[in-house]
């Protein structure tokens, strides 16, 4: 089990059993984590994104992705990174399409994101500490 | 890579290129020339000195230029505006919000509305103190956004109030507000938490720690709860301004790159991260906890699994852990603010109840649905909180015949409540199962109460920061109807109270019941 859905891990617990381990002294500092988080606002185009991109290609290259409905929002968690390349979505969706208007409908971020020319990167990676951004 | 076969559409515009010349200069190449256009000083020359050196060469992650930036927000406006006016306005969806949930959001869009407005002054003065082109640039957009964002929340006080079942409190609530003692905790952290002082310290809080972190939960996780509460309102507004909060998460990133190299991060990062973190969570984790578990009929998930996630695990795990190999350290206050989001927000509802009414909305006790569900995840809350509202229940605290105020039976009782000095979020040391520590300290003839050391030796450091005056200070001996009276808390018949303590409309207090009472405001400072 991967333990990143918003109910896995820790989440799963209930009552006094969450309560216990969430103050257990061992949780009591910050834990590194590589993981990414994207919420994307519910829209025409973002069903496209996540139907075609994100469980498409994004999930064959990274397993590890999870997307979950969560009413107004798809909350979204990988490891290491997403990245959307909007070109492709453009072409899915057969109409002109750059990189800001996706940014109309991507509503959270937790990690580094960034835009080169069309395409959307979300990483772990410190950029502009441990690597340029161009 | 190219999984899709080019469609109709990117042939003609593939072709549309190849047999036109240009007739514009792609965005990010526009960007590229403005970010060339910049004055050299050989000193930072900016109005709000900070203790760091920030670098100026720091990127802006998102290369906005005025025209796609306009025309970005443009298309959120039309989208924003188009589903109110049209869809739901056809729906009659505010009528369709359970009624507990619109009273929640006469508290979310006013406290909202407050922190959007500092936070224009915030990003300007960061905006002012920035030295790299593209830093700036960042912050500008994000001063733009806030007037934005402090628009969509007045808006959503108005929706509610035009079309909604209550207007009161979504109509009139600016002045009661700054009266009231729940709201008041709020001058603390979105005021001069994102306005006042070292510019650096303005973005750890505002950027870092506000909107990186407490924005996921305040305005993303909230959406879910609406929803699921009947309200299709708030999600069309909150999710679209988390989609500029966005961009601003990436501000205060740049904030701590364009400083982490500067050897005085060695000294101060931490001690102001540490400081910006407990006042955020200070205020958030209490407010947020009790508006999401007391105001709904269904309950999402219990508030410390959604701080958790996005608190612990993910701000903290993938912003802060990520930075250590930088010298961040995880903030001491961890271990406090881990303990509040167990408890706070039950320690905060009690004296919620008890003050009634001095708020801008009306709240019913918790029945024997809520009561269960309590008990079901937080095991111990029936013993701690919930035999007084069943007590509070049966002493009338709904009838306005029954003479009954809950703060009275608070003092009677001996649970003294107190305002913490700094946050100026009301406390009780006798029930709070949150992180609590009543410390009072004398200066200069003044006393002051705490409810946490990190809070004191924030008040040390700075007491000039600290002036004001705490709600039970600054109304010690007025009898309770005034008090409401100077807040404006009454509704347009002039007689009766916006805050009420049941939903129904019939057997609302008035004005007269509680002056009958003759309640006077204590100062429990005096009490020592």
């Amino acid at each position: 089990m991967s333990e990143r859905g918003s109910s896995e891990g820790l989440n799963s617990k209930n009552g006094q059993a969450f309560i216990d381990e969430f103050l257990d002294e061992k949780n009591m500092t910050v834990k590194e984590s590589r993981d990414v988080v994207l919420v994307l606002m519910k829209s025409e185009e973002m069903e496209v994104v996540v139907d075609d991109i994100i469980l498409g290609e994004q999930k064959k290259s990274n397993p590890s992705i999870v997307v979950e409905d969560h009413a107004s929002y798809y909350w979204i968690k990988a490891d290491g990174q997403i990245v959307i390349d909007v070109d492709i979505v453009a072409d899915i969706m057969g109409r002109s399409y750059n990189v800001y208007d996706f940014l109309v409908n991507v509503s959270s971020t937790v990690g580094r994101a960034f835009i080169t020319g069309n395409v959307f990167t979300l990483t772990t990676e410190l950029v502009g500490l441990d690597e340029a951004l161009v | 890579m190219q999984s899709v076969k080019p469609s109709g559409h990117s042939i003609m515009e593939n072709t549309k290129r190849a047999v036109r010349a240009p007739t514009s200069v792609e965005a990010q190449e526009v960007h590229r020339y403005l970010m060339d256009f910049k004055w050299e000083f050989e000193k930072n020359r900016t109005k709000y000195g900070t203790k760091y050196e920030m670098a100026n060469l720091t990127k802006e992650q998102f290369k906005l230029t005025a025209k796609e930036y306009a025309r970005m927000e443009a298309i959120k406006e039309e989208r924003q505006f188009g589903t109110l006016l049209d869809g739901l306005d056809r729906l009659d969806a505010a009528n369709r919000v359970h009624p507990r949930w619109a009273e929640a959001m006469k508290v979310f869009a006013n406290f909202l509305e407050c922190g959007e407005y500092n936070a224009i002054a915030g990003s300007a003065l960061l905006w002012d103190s920035a030295q790299s082109p593209e830093q700036k640039n960042g912050y500008l957009a994000q001063v733009i956004d806030e007037i934005r964002h402090s628009n969509q929340t007045a808006y959503v006080n108005h929706y509610f109030s035009k079309h909604g079942s209550d207007a009161a409190g979504h109509n009139n609530p600016r002045q009661l507000r700054s009266v009231g003692p729940a709201f008041r905790g709020i001058k603390r952290a979105f005021g001069d938490g994102f306005n006042a002082g070292d510019p650096v310290e303005c973005s750890i809080n505002l950027q870092l720690v506000a909107e990186a972190c407490y924005t996921n939960p305040l305005i993303v996780a909230l959406t879910e709860w609406a929803a699921t509460n009947g309200d299709e309102i708030t999600p069309t507004v909150f999710t679209s301004i988390q989609t500029d909060e966005m961009r601003h998460m990436a501000n205060g990133y740049q904030t701590i790159v364009s400083v982490i190299n500067d050897p005085k991060a060695k000294l101060h990062l931490n001690t102001d991260l540490n400081n910006a973190f407990w006042t955020q969570t200070k205020y958030f984790t209490p407010i947020l906890g009790y508006l999401f578990e007391y105001f709904s009929r269904y309950k999402v998930e219990p508030w410390y699994k959604t701080w958790n996630r996005w608190v612990y695990e993910d701000w903290a795990g993938i912003w802060l852990g990520r930075l250590a190999k930088y010298g961040v350290t995880s903030p001491p206050s961890l271990r406090e603010a881990k303990q509040d989001a167990v408890w706070s927000h039950h320690d905060v509802a009690i004296l919620a109840y008890a003050l009634w009414p001095l708020h801008h909305w009306r709240h019913e006790l918790p029945d024997e649905v809520d009561m269960a569900w309590f008990e079901e995840n937080y095991p111990g809350w029936y013993d701690r909180y919930g035999r007084i509202y069943d007590e509070w229940r049966k002493l009338g605290f709904e009838d306005p015949k029954s003479g009954f105020l809950p703060s009275a039976w608070l003092i009677e009782n001996g649970y003294i409540p107190y305002v913490d000095h700094v946050s100026g979020v009301p406390f009780c040391p006798k029930l709070a199962k949150g992180a609590c520590d009543l410390r009072i300290l004398e200066r200069n003839g003044r006393r002051y109460a705490f409810s946490d050391t990190y809070g004191e030796q924030q008040f040390l450091l700075e007491p000039e920061r600290y002036e004001a005056q705490d709600f039970l200070t600054q109304f010690e001996g007025w009898e309770l109807s005034e008090v409401i009276r100077a807040g404006g808390g009454l509704r347009s018949d002039g007689k009766t109270m916006i805050a009420q303590p049941h939903l129904r409309s019939d057997n609302m207090w008035t004005i007269d019941d509680i002056q009958r009472i003759g309640m006077k405001i204590p100062n429990p400072l005096k009490m020592h």
